[in-house]
């Protein structure tokens, strides 16, 4: 019945696509407010879809949904930006495309992309 | 001159080790007609992986970490380490160091005690072994438990019995039987590939570095990983020690050697280290990046004594310990270190601390708990004076975060050092090691020989 949430962090590439999408007020801050996140909010029989397809998921004492695939966490993110939104329809969203999401964790062993910076 | 200033200890054993031959005329007249053996990687008992190469504890001994060792190890002398950690010739030592090899290749080689073996790296002669006796390793197994310890002979710091996934207990139980004993000599000087060339400091050159920089005190700070935020105040902090003065210097001693699954490849560590002073975080004229070769035996308590011993004999003063040092699992109890430094262990023949204890050392050891951000304070804060409810900063956390392409605040990870992960990431197409990386390493390893 509890609240479940997934953290989204926020650097400043995502900052500039979160701006303009009426979610900056929900930013929540941490070291003295160097660290921004968002907290995305997940139901009961969502958390349970997680854990079920994902087995190394696991579910915090606070409540939060952790150590999901890289490829879960970026696409929680552009699902935020796309639908504008930090309710259950966003993890709904990042798990319509699960079989997608497996595939990309399979190879992310060996590869993971590097982020865009000089 | 102030009673208290602290001098720079002698090496341990009273002098250096140094066994390398630098002319190539003699080094070639030393290994005329001399039987030879290309050095091969020790793999997992089980799986087959590499998990050791003794080339690296060849260098180490031979260029002078582990003074006053001189090679490969007698019976009695291993007899008596796994005893009292003693050699025979009384100074301390924490582990079993020795040349082993199958029973086919010793058939084959058909050397004995009094002979010369010139040992072969990537296809070059790199080292000779004078073997001195042969001997036989029956039982890897209880060689593996004998050099770590179990919760029943060490009840004071070890907390499980150990076993195949303590990655130091792999490499005793994966030796091969027969024990080529002798000393070493390097004949033919490998040569460090980029980056890890300008980080290599072996004991005589960072002593004449510590001089040229006027450096009197210097504390050590070991590390295998990518220097967060959290490292960087408990090298700046521990560094507050010394004597009447702050110490003069910071030696980070990276140890490079095979690596596990999931840790920062050794190219991002060192020059993610030097990028803390590249940025002024540390200044460079007080830091120095330096690294060892060493397959890492993860033995906390005892892989700290060795930690001690590599860094007197480089020179330094001081040597900072935190908590889980050198640790993986749950096999050791997470203060071990500080309990041998502070009161010893005497199930491992250390009634004092290895300070305190005839043929022991002379380097201080500064124990250190942890720093980590303070809202209240706001600035990074020691767990043991801040009285608030400190942010912390778990690994895990920011290995996700780096995961997944996020760059994390300056307060967590200098953008600098971040920097260099991704540089490195970019390179080796992932962040951390990978399978790859870690199969790569063991077959390239951090040199390159020339012909003799
Ligand atoms: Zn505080």
């Amino acid at each position: 019945m509890g609240e479940y949430f997934m953290v989204v962090l926020l650097d400043d590439y995502r900052m500039s696509k979160i701006r303009g999408t009426g979610l900056e007020e929900n930013i929540k801050y941490m070291f003295g407010g160097e660290l921004r996140l968002l907290e995305v909010k997940v139901n009961e029989e969502l958390k349970d879809k997680i854990l079920q397809e994902f087995d190394t998921a696991r579910v915090d004492s606070r409540g939060a949904i952790t150590d999901v695939p890289v490829a879960f966490m970026r696409e929680l993110f552009n699902q935020v930006v796309e639908k504008k939104s930090l309710g259950p329809e966003v993890v709904e969203a990042v798990l319509a495309k699960v079989d997608e999401i497996k595939k990309a964790a399979e190879k992310e062993s060996e590869y993971l992309p590097p982020p865009e910076i000089e | 001159m102030s009673r208290f200033l602290i001098q720079r200890p002698l090496p341990h054993g009273g002098r250096l080790v140094e066994r390398v031959v630098t002319d190539k005329e003699a080094a070639k007249k030393m290994i005329r007609g001399c039987p030879s053996y290309d050095i091969k990687p020790t793999l997992h008992y089980e799986t087959g992986v590499p998990v050791r190469n003794v080339y690296r504890e060849i260098m180490s001994i031979c260029y002078g970490f582990f003074s006053p060792v001189e090679g490969s190890m007698k019976q009695a002398e291993v007899e008596r380490i796994l005893k009292e950690r003693r050699l025979l010739n009384e100074w301390i030592f924490p582990y079993p160091l020795v040349f082993d090899i199958s029973e086919e290749d010793y058939k084959q080689l058909g050397v004995g005690p009094g002979d010369r073996l010139v040992l072969n790296l990537k296809g070059k002669p790199f080292a000779i072994l004078d073997i001195e006796e042969v001997w036989r390793i029956d039982n890897p197994e209880e060689l593996a438990h004998l050099t770590f310890g179990t919760p029943e002979r060490n009840p004071e710091v070890v907390r499980e019995p150990f076993n195949k996934k303590h990655p130091g207990w792999v490499i005793y139980r994966s030796l091969q039987p027969v024990v080529l004993a002798g000393k070493y000599t390097i004949i033919n000087e490998p040569k460090f590939r980029p980056p890890f060339d300008r980080f290599w400091y072996p004991p005589r050159k960072s002593r004449e570095e510590f001089d040229r920089r006027g450096w009197r005190t210097v504390i050590n700070h070991q590390t295998r990983n990518v220097p967060h935020v959290g490292h960087e105040f408990l090298m700046k902090c521990a560094a507050f020690t010394g004597d009447v003065e702050p110490c003069h210097g910071i030696l980070v001693n990276a140890v490079i050697g095979v690596k596990r699954r999931g840790d920062y490849p050794d190219e991002a560590i060192v020059e993610g280290h030097e990028a803390v002073n590249k940025g002024g975080y540390i200044k460079p004229e007080r830091h120095l990046p330096t690294i060892v070769l060493w397959d890492m035996r993860y033995g906390n308590p005892l892989e700290s004594l060795l930690h001690g011993i590599i860094r007197q004999n480089m020179g330094c003063t001081h040597h900072m310990f935190g908590r889980d040092h050198a640790a993986v699992g749950e096999y050791y109890d997470k203060w071990a270190t500080q309990i041998l430094w502070t009161k010893g262990i005497p199930s491992y023949g250390f009634p004092a601390p290895p300070t305190d204890v005839p043929y022991g050392l002379d380097i201080r050891p500064q124990n250190m708990r942890e720093f980590s951000y303070c809202p209240t304070c706001k600035e990074m804060a020691y767990s043991e004076t801040c009285g608030h409810k400190r942010e912390k900063l778990s690994g895990s956390f920011l290995r996700g975060m780096v995961a997944e392409g996020v760059q994390p605040p300056a307060i967590i990870m200098r953008p600098e050092v971040y920097k260099v992960i991704v540089k490195w990431w970019k390179h080796f197409g992932y962040p951390f090691c990978n399978e790859k990386y870690v199969v790569n390493k063991e077959k390239e390893l951090e040199v390159d020989l020339e012909d003799l």
